[in-house]
């Protein structure tokens, strides 16, 4: 399934995400079944109502890190094709902020690698979120991404 | 060690410590901060990230604040704060992330 790779789609976008894109782009005839996931702005942060919500990445190390993402669903899954899409800039309230799709000729390694994909991404990816509320905004606690085992030849 | 000295070249200034051109990116709340995004910098050759960051809470005080919930990355890779650097490299200090 390596030469399915190079038609993955991995892509950090200002504009609103074209769902339906997406999902045809993984859809082949080889495929039985495609597993979605849609990360969307939610309207409120622990009891605050959330206004609209600011993304901001870096960008070449994200990219990377979403494109490993993808070379580790081929690895781990039977799957076919992957498309993960980031969304950065403002977005409102219901604008999908993220969206995930995996086709697979059978639908449990379809399934498992989405749900790999999105909580990859969650520790690994950096990219960040700023809340914004009607009091004031603040950036969103976040995950530490794993740090590396010490490099020996560093270690003095 | 042969031939004789440049003119002008005092033998009792001691060696300086090179120094390397790195550039440094920052985001989030440290983009905030620190008012910058990236700027290019030199260090001494033989500087860890740990080292550069120091050169950077030394700046910006607020930053020492924020060491301990921070990952450190080079050249688009985590890398571990006690690793060293290169000349031209991208460093970055990365705030826990919160895509998705």
């Amino acid at each position: 399934m390596s030469k399915a790779a190079e038609t993955d789609w991995f892509e950090l976008i200002h504009t609103p995400i074209d769902i339906s894109s997406a999902i045809r782009h993984v859809r082949d005839d080889h495929d039985g079944a495609i597993v979605t996931f849609d990360g969307f702005a939610r309207n409120e942060s622990r009891g605050r109502r959330t206004l609209y919500l600011e993304y901001e990445a870096y960008d070449s190390m994200a990219l990377g890190k979403m494109r490993e993402i993808g070379a580790q669903l081929h690895q781990k899954f039977a799957i076919h094709r992957v498309a993960i899409l980031h969304r950065l800039g403002r977005i409102e309230i219901g604008d999908t902020s993220v969206f995930i799709a995996v086709s697979a000729p059978h639908r449990a390694a379809a399934f498992d690698a989405c749900r790999f994909a999105i909580d990859t991404l969650k520790r690994t990816v950096p990219i960040w979120k700023k809340e914004y509320f009607e009091d004031g905004a603040v950036w969103a606690d976040g995950e530490l991404p794993p740090a590396p085992p010490s490099s020996p030849k560093a270690a003095s | 060690m042969a031939g004789r000295p440049p003119p002008g070249y005092n033998f009792c200034v001691p060696p300086v410590l090179s120094k390397v051109r790195v550039k440094v990116l920052l985001f989030g709340r440290l983009r905030e901060v620190t008012g910058l995004t990236e700027e290019a910098v030199d260090v001494p050759a033989d500087s860890t990230l740990s080292d550069v960051f120091d050169q950077y809470s030394a700046r910006f005080p607020q930053l020492a604040g924020f060491r301990a919930s921070l990952v450190a990355s080079r050249n688009q890779e985590f890398a571990t704060w006690d690793s060293r650097i290169s000349a031209d490299d991208d460093i970055a200090f990365l705030p826990p992330v919160s895509g998705g």
